[in-house]
């Protein structure tokens, strides 16, 4: 099973994009994502609190459509995929 | 044209060309890389999501205030100061209908279409804060 994720912005820089993934089936978003933001300590606390929560501003989307992040602890991933993790928008 | 892209466009064409029949007002909005003792912006969208994104965003300005064209252009990559960001272009038969959808866009685009802005100065850079529900969000 393969999962694309892109970050965007400053945790580009931190945590590189377009990552494709190998979850293994069942996995959810959120711990898929917390496995690859662990690669780098700064970039995994810039996205996730210290309850290894999403922090408040974090926006996700799953395939082009946003989720609550709250959502994404219980939102298995499926093959082909597309994660996006980015900051508060600044564009305009 | 609602666009993504590197290139800058020509306003003056876009302005001609959006002369629709009925047309009373055309109304220009222009965003550009403001001298904040930079030398410099590189933009970055999440290109897919934020291009479906300015299209809902014209079509909903289109009948929520009657406009009979709209063009957005919001460019990516590094642009120096004084260049061309974002350029919004509305016709309507009324100078208060294109005003108000010049301005409907605008704020739109501020509240979620996916693109983000780093400012580049001398000492390396810093990203521009994005709003969020909760209030001003952290650098980028």
């Amino acid at each position: 099973m393969t999962v694309r994720v892109r970050f965007f912005a400053r945790f580009r820089e931190l945590l590189g994009t377009d990552i494709s993934a190998e979850p293994a089936p069942g996995t959810v978003l959120a711990d898929l994502v917390r496995d690859l933001a662990g690669r780098n300590r700064e970039g995994y606390v810039a996205i996730f609190d210290e309850h290894g929560a999403f922090r408040e501003f974090v926006i996700v989307m799953r395939n082009g459509k946003r989720i609550e992040t709250a959502a994404a602890a219980s939102t298995i991933v499926v093959d082909g995929d597309e994660i996006a993790v980015f900051p508060p928008v600044a564009g305009g | 044209m609602i666009a993504i892209r590197h290139d800058d466009v020509d306003i003056g064409k876009l302005i001609s060309e959006a002369k629709r029949p009925g047309t009373g007002a055309v109304v220009v909005f222009d965003g550009i890389v403001r001298d904040d003792d930079i030398r410099e912006m590189d933009l970055e969208a999440y290109e897919e999501v934020a291009l479906n994104e300015l299209e809902k965003i014209a079509g909903d300005a289109k009948r929520l205030h009657n406009l009979l064209h709209v063009d957005i252009i919001h460019r990516i990559g590094r642009l120096s100061v004084g260049e061309n960001i974002l350029i919004i272009i509305v016709s309507a038969g009324h100078r208060q209908e294109a005003y108000a959808g010049s301005r409907y866009i605008i704020e739109e685009i501020k509240k979620g279409v996916p693109i983000w802005k780093k400012e580049l100065t001398r000492d390396g850079g810093r990203w521009v804060p994005g709003e969020h529900p909760h209030g001003k969000g952290p650098a980028g």
